[in-house]
């Protein structure tokens, strides 16, 4: 009978432990993902890795965090700088063997829509995405084993990752589910364009026309004049997950895109038609970052592109004078679509504390 | 100079490849809710029922398009068309996909002939010739719709799904 207080004291320990189990599940919160309607659902996201509120704070750390990097210097945000809409303003980007990358860094925003990544489409699944820069020689060099470990060792993640997997310990792959669900989250759509659509902002006179010739094809039997360039960079998200030949070169030898991956001739030369959102702050441009300038790219389209025998079909056959082979729009014309394309950059995406480095805010 | 070289005959490999070959080496497959998967090859494609339509492209001008009708090729896979299109097999759809990524949907309704009274082509020739490169081998052909958004070009697969 004498043992009775210890009893109820036993029992009272025990019972915290209960709670606190409890409590663990609980703490977990859905993330609501919010974008306009028009963007749409036509997403999956895979049913064992919700989007919750801590593992998206947990994948944004591990977004900036140099441990998972052989040299402890490079994070996901070396080449995905924020204020350049997530690119890093390099034709090629340079990671821990200071080698540069075979291709050029793209821009982060609206992966939520994006089923096949890379310039390629060779990963299909953000989860997936994530081995490849963590673990190649020349961009994080580490294994994910390696940096699960180093995460271990250190006093601020196991408890992060026990709150958001459930489990004791740190693994590769609980590293690449919380940087797939904070990527979820970087959702661009509060651009000037974005805000036009929604009576709050009115373009100018040059992006007005701009807008109307981007979204135009041309009609010349018709009197219309048009860049056509929504045919494959448009729809609400001004993005559609197609892969094309833009004749950057005659026959791409040393890249050869998509065919690396399919094996299939007439992919040769097919890269991603990247998302023009934020596309101001994305140069330089294209897989290799050629093109400096939007100025270039644009005269790329209207003057100089290469007939490639798997030319888009499009480009092949968008003409807005009889006489030209090309686009063959006025420069005029040109800088009209310029003065649109700097509508589409959000200032707000890139200015977003939730997207910033969490290490630094706490200073 | 051995570089330019190589780099000069790799090209030359190149163009031949995708000249000669490109064309012959592709193929449509029709997978998913299939009794048997297909790849078709533009031979496969002769020995199939064929027929002509005349139809309006983009450009707005009338032309003839030949190939295999897409129930015709849907019937091979064993998809369950007429007496069979009743139930569950109405919330059946096609995903048509082209070769750079691009998808239409269609409810297999639609495109089943005896159920629709509508007809679509799976061409392979356009105007007595075969499809140009860029558009062929195979390009579904709609003629009754008025937008030929689903005219899909570079045609590489069909699959037949269930609505879940």
């Amino acid at each position: 009978m004498r043992n009775i207080p210890l009893l109820v004291a036993l029992a009272v320990f025990l019972s915290s432990f209960w709670v606190e189990t409890k409590e663990k599940k609980a703490e977990l919160h859905p993330y609501k993902l919010e974008y306009p309607s028009s963007f749409g659902s036509r997403f999956v996201i895979p049913a064992d890795n919700p989007t919750t509120e801590e593992g998206v704070a947990l994948g944004r750390m591990l977004f900036y965090e140099p441990l998972l990097s052989s040299t402890n210097t490079v994070s996901c945000a070396s080449c995905h700088e924020q204020t350049k809409a997530f690119s890093d303003g390099r034709p090629l980007s340079i990671g821990v063997s200071g080698k540069p990358t075979r291709r050029n860094s793209m821009s982060l925003a609206n992966l939520l829509w994006v089923k096949n990544l890379f310039w390629d489409g060779r990963v299909s699944g953000l989860e997936n995405q994530a081995i490849f820069p963590m673990t190649h020689p020349d961009e994080m060099g580490q294994s994910l084993e390696v940096s699960a470990k180093e995460l271990a060792k250190t006093t601020r993640y196991p408890s992060l990752f026990r709150q958001v997997f459930g489990t004791s310990s740190i693994t590769g792959e609980q590293i690449t589910k919380a940087l797939a669900q904070f990527e979820r989250t970087l959702i661009s759509a509060d651009s000037p364009y974005d805000r036009s659509l929604k009576g709050n902002y009115t373009l100018t006179a040059s992006e007005r026309r701009g807008m109307e010739l981007f979204m135009r094809g041309a009609a010349p039997e018709r009197g219309v004049r048009g860049g056509n360039c929504a045919h494959c960079h448009g729809g609400a998200k001004l993005m559609q997950e197609v892969f094309h030949n833009n004749g950057l070169d005659s026959i791409a030898v040393a890249d050869r895109g998509k065919q690396e991956i399919s094996g299939d001739e007439l992919d040769n030369g097919r890269f991603r038609v990247a998302t023009l959102r934020n596309i101001a702050l994305t140069a330089p441009y294209m897989h290799d970052g050629r093109f400096n300038t939007l100025e270039q790219v644009l005269d790329h389209y209207n003057e100089h592109f290469h007939f490639s025998p798997n030319l888009s079909h499009e480009l092949r056959t968008s003409h807005n004078e009889p006489t030209k082979q090309r686009l063959g729009l006025t420069s005029s014309e040109k800088k009209d679509i310029i003065a649109f394309l700097h509508t589409l950059t959000d200032s707000i995406f890139i200015t977003n504390p939730a997207f910033s480095n969490p290490f630094e805010t706490k200073k | 100079m051995i570089h330019a070289f190589l780099k000069l005959l790799l090209s030359g490999i190149l163009v031949s490849v995708i000249g000669i070959q490109g064309l012959f080496a592709q193929t449509l497959s029709v997978t998913g809710e299939v009794k048997t998967p297909l790849s078709l090859t533009s031979s496969d494609f002769q020995s199939l029922e064929r027929i002509e339509v005349t139809a309006k492209d983009r450009d707005g001008k009338e032309h003839r398009y030949a190939g295999v009708p897409l129930t015709a090729i849907l019937r091979k896979a064993g998809v369950t068309l007429g007496g069979e299109l009743r139930g569950e097999n109405l919330s059946k759809y096609i995903i048509a996909k082209a070769g750079d990524g691009y998808e239409v949907l269609f409810s297999l309704a639609e495109v089943d002939a005896e159920f629709s009274g509508r007809t679509i082509l799976v061409a392979d020739s356009v105007d007595g010739a075969p499809l140009p490169q860029g558009v062929g081998p195979f390009r579904l052909v709609i003629p009754d719709e008025k937008r030929p958004a689903r005219w899909i070009r570079e045609l590489k697969s069909i699959e037949i799904r269930f609505a879940k």
